[in-house]
């Protein structure tokens, strides 16, 4: 059973819709700014691409193709949700009318729902606990519910009238690419014929900022001045990870059930493999990284040769960056005969549990668009000895793409796609 | 405050939570779960009114209401015990 590619959202902080955000890809366009955090008495800026505040309903309105049915089980689902739930529910409708689902009826228990990542609300906790701390009588009944992670599944669930599986994937930094290996087995083993894939944007709490500073994980402290420079993937001036916040939904499908709706597949998904270090720490090991690559070759049954793009996890930080070229270079050789490598990190930052699913957005869009997007602020690589793209973009056409996401705890993933006009793929 | 601009907060937050009910269908002598409240949505707006009249009634008291008019008076009372 194959498994391709049908419908494709994204609402994130450097654009609210597909077209914007293939845009950006192509010019380079970010969005980073600086953001007080206070914890306690400790007062510290933050450099990221955060999420514009935004009206979920001039958001939905402004989208001509809902049908207005589905507008209004969205409206009333998500009007008064948290921020997080609107903006996986806007990525999620823009991938479902993409994949046509709003006008087929699928069978509805043939239909599942994934949602990348796991702490999801621990900043709705922390602003209610702020708010209601010291009178708890007040505190909004519906908390209970907005606090577990899987509230996005019932919403989301509600609103397409989703009844297969249901669940949220924990895997760090790698739980969109979790979330797609769990949507590509489920469709693999014929439990489910369509899968949405969703990564919500990550919302940290102050005390999760003041954590992460603490084990010096946060980049940016040099570039106060200019935070647009902050966020350097695979530069020698990279400092630690930049937040960002987008939110991305694919729709993974049999290629039965696509052909029998009629509808063209975007790409399609050739295999996707996650393994462990054995390691409870924060740092990457090539052994794993090269494995999981490996494995994700050997599920595609392709040589590393034909692989000729990677989207790397590259999360600007020092030894993240400098392990994963190495790794790479272990498997796909160095120099000029290697595959194009960046990191979509640079333009979002990094958006941790969504990031796996934005950036099997963003290789599948380079995919049907022929090119690969700038490494933002690349001035001086770690290493000269790969294809890393520079400050412009490059026109390309990728027949097989690479994305990886690593993740604290030792968690590797990789996932493969092959392009929709490659032979005998779809 | 007397009991119908009490009724108002009420009728406020019923429109709030539950945005298909027009505030002509808000009775005093109907209940939430004539509206189509499930527990939920009736906790919000008993919760969201003690809010907005700065009274803590405790939960066990909300037992004997069984609808709208048992509710104002219930928050009146506090209203006025509270002053």
């Amino acid at each position: 059973m194959s498994v391709v590619v049908t419908g494709m959202g994204i609402f994130s902080s450097i654009a609210p819709n597909l077209t914007d955000f293939l845009d950006a890809l192509k010019s380079g366009r970010a969005n980073y700014s600086i953001k007080m955090v206070t914890y306690g008495s400790e007062e510290m800026p933050v450099v990221g691409s955060f999420l514009e505040a935004f009206d979920f309903k001039e958001q939905l309105n402004s989208r001509q193709s809902i049908p207005a049915v589905l507008k209004e089980k969205a409206l009333n689902a998500g009007r008064r949700a948290p921020t997080a739930i609107q903006a996986s529910i806007l990525a999620a409708m823009e991938a479902w009318i993409q994949a046509r689902l709003s006008e087929h009826v699928a069978a509805e228990d043939s239909v599942s729902v994934i949602v990348a990542g796991n702490n999801l609300t621990n900043d709705y906790i922390a602003q209610m606990h702020r708010t209601y701390g010291d009178r708890p009588e007040y505190l909004p009944p519906r908390f209970i519910l907005h606090s577990m992670d899987t509230d996005q599944v019932g919403t989301l669930s509600e609103i397409f009238s989703i009844r297969g599986e249901g669940l949220t994937t924990g895997g760090a930094s790698a739980s969109g690419n979790v979330a797609l290996i769990k949507a590509f087995q489920l469709i693999k083993a014929g439990e489910s014929d369509i899968a949405l894939v969703v990564g919500p944007i990550s919302e940290l709490s102050p005390m999760i900022f003041q954590g992460f500073d603490k084990i010096s994980a946060l980049g940016g402290t040099g570039f106060i001045e200019n935070p647009a420079l902050a966020c350097r993937p695979f530069d020698s001036g990279h400092e630690g990870f930049i937040p960002g916040q987008s939110s991305a939904c694919l729709i993974l499908e049999s290629r039965l059930s696509a052909q029998a709706r009629g509808v063209a597949p975007l790409a399609a998904m050739l295999s996707g493999k996650s393994c462990l270090d054995a390691n409870r720490q924060a740092n990457p090991a090539m052994e794993g990284q090269i494995r999981v690559m490996k494995e994700a070759l050997r599920g595609a049954e392709i040589d590393a040769g034909k692989i000729n793009y990677i989207n790397a996890h590259g999360t600007s930080t020092p030894l993240g960056d400098e392990t994963e070229l190495r790794s790479i270079q272990a498997i796909f050789g160095s120099g000029k005969t290697g595959p194009w490598i960046n990191s979509t990190k640079g333009l979002t930052g990094h958006c941790l549990y969504s990031a796996g699913v934005v950036e099997a957005v963003t290789t599948i869009l380079q995919m049907q668009n022929g090119f690969i997007h700038p490494n933002l602020n690349l001035v001086n690589p770690v290493d000269d000895d790969c294809m890393l793209v520079g400050s412009q973009a490059k026109p390309a056409q990728i027949r097989y793409s690479l994305s990886n996401s690593f993740g604290f705890g030792g968690i590797n993933t990789s996932v493969i796609f092959a392009g929709a006009g490659v032979n005998g793929t779809l | 405050m007397d009991k119908s601009e009490v009724f108002d907060v009420i009728r406020d937050n019923i429109e709030e939570v539950l945005p298909r009910v027009t505030r002509e269908q808000i009775r005093m002598d109907g209940s939430l779960v004539d509206l189509g409240a499930n527990s939920i949505d009736r906790m919000e707006v008993v919760t969201f009114s003690m809010e907005d009249l700065g009274i803590k009634v405790p939960l066990q008291s909300l037992a004997k209401v069984d609808n709208l008019a048992g509710l104002v008076d219930l928050f009146h009372k506090h209203l006025h015990e509270s002053a």
